[in-house]
């Protein structure tokens, strides 16, 4: 044990560091579930996003819930949006396409700030 | 910049809408009371089998003995009104609006197919524009009316294009668009566009004249 105890923490260590440096790689979201674009990625640098809206909180975008109901509650960060929104969503559920404008569009419209027509985020 | 897109993507959105709806309403009530009161003949032989027969017979390309003497015409008319429709109703980024305001869904047009069938609006545009210039007849009653009706359908088709390919200033371009669609709503009670409300009606009185008084063909 105490041979493979320091490759373990390093490992976990690997872990966390490959985690922090995608989510600082984020700079567009471009979900593969999309197939093929018809318009260009939506712009979205994950860190310098959060860091001028002032979020400190992972739950207030990556939150949980099911049949179309959000639950603030349960935090899904490093879930992929994806994971839980179908493009073709069954039932209530919300559409991932949907998933995205309603979490963006939305925000920015209760708080004033940031994008809200179709070109400000998916730029040419 | 927010500001401007609320305000017209919001009252203004509903403004233009209530002119389009309610302005329609009004004008087919009225032009029903001034026909009733001085042509009631007209009503005594309205026909629906002899209209609706008028009406299908001109709505099939080149049926007409009308499209068959005007076959740019013709070609143009039926590519212009069938984009003219389908572009604002199915396209990807409207209906994102519907879904957006109202949580309402429906088919998409692929925004590769949209962009087409804009230029399409646009070069018929151009040619009902050389016909109006060129063609001696159509220029003799080409009034101002023509050309503001020509010119508030090819804005919004116009700033649209730019708006979607992001040309010059995407925002300026884009509120463009918006408020120009609207003055498109908002114009077809009140221009030459009225004949989106009322060309069903001028073919079924020409229909019933010709098949219940003439006993012809109107087309």
């Amino acid at each position: 044990m105490r041979r493979i105890l320091p490759l373990l923490i390093l490992a976990a260590l690997t872990l966390v560091a490959a985690q922090a440096l995608a989510q600082e790689s984020i700079t567009k979201l471009a979900p593969e579930a999309f197939g093929k674009f018809q318009r260009p990625p939506a712009l979205f640098a994950h860190d310098k996003h959060n860091e001028k809206a002032k979020l400190d909180e992972c739950v207030v975008c990556h939150h949980g819930g099911a049949d179309g109901k959000q639950d603030k509650s349960a935090s899904t960060e490093g879930t992929p949006c994806a994971d839980c929104h179908k493009v073709k969503p069954a039932g209530k559920a919300t559409g991932l396409q949907r998933a995205y404008h309603k979490q963006c569009i939305d925000c920015h419209r209760a708080k004033g700030k940031g994008p809200l027509a179709c070109g400000q985020c998916h730029k040419r | 910049m927010n500001a401007a897109y609320e305000f017209v993507t919001g009252p203004l959105a509903w403004i233009a809408w209530g002119i389009f709806l309610l302005g329609s309403a009004w004008r087919l009530i009225s032009m029903y009371q001034l026909a009733k009161k001085k042509d009631a003949s007209s009503w005594a032989f309205l026909d629906l089998g002899f209209s609706l027969r008028s009406i299908v017979n001109w709505l099939i390309p080149f049926n007409a003995l009308g499209w068959r003497k005007n076959p740019l015409l013709t070609v143009t008319t039926f590519a212009f009104h069938v984009c003219l429709v389908a572009v604002p109703v199915f396209l990807m980024a409207h209906v994102a609006l519907w879904t957006e305001f109202f949580g309402l869904s429906y088919a998409t047009l692929p925004d590769n197919v949209a962009d087409i069938m804009t230029l399409v609006v646009l070069a018929a545009c151009l040619v009902f524009a050389g016909r109006r210039l060129t063609q001696k007849d159509v220029a003799y009653i080409t009034t101002g009316k023509d050309w503001l009706a020509l010119a508030i359908v090819a804005l919004p088709f116009l700033t649209g294009f730019l708006a979607y390919h992001q040309v010059f200033d995407y925002q300026i371009m884009l509120i463009a668009h918006i408020v120009a669609g609207e003055i498109m709503l908002a114009a077809i009670p009140f221009t030459r566009l009225s004949h989106m409300v009322f060309a069903a009606f001028t073919r079924a009185y020409m229909g019933s004249e010709f098949g219940g008084v003439r006993h012809a063909r109107d087309w």
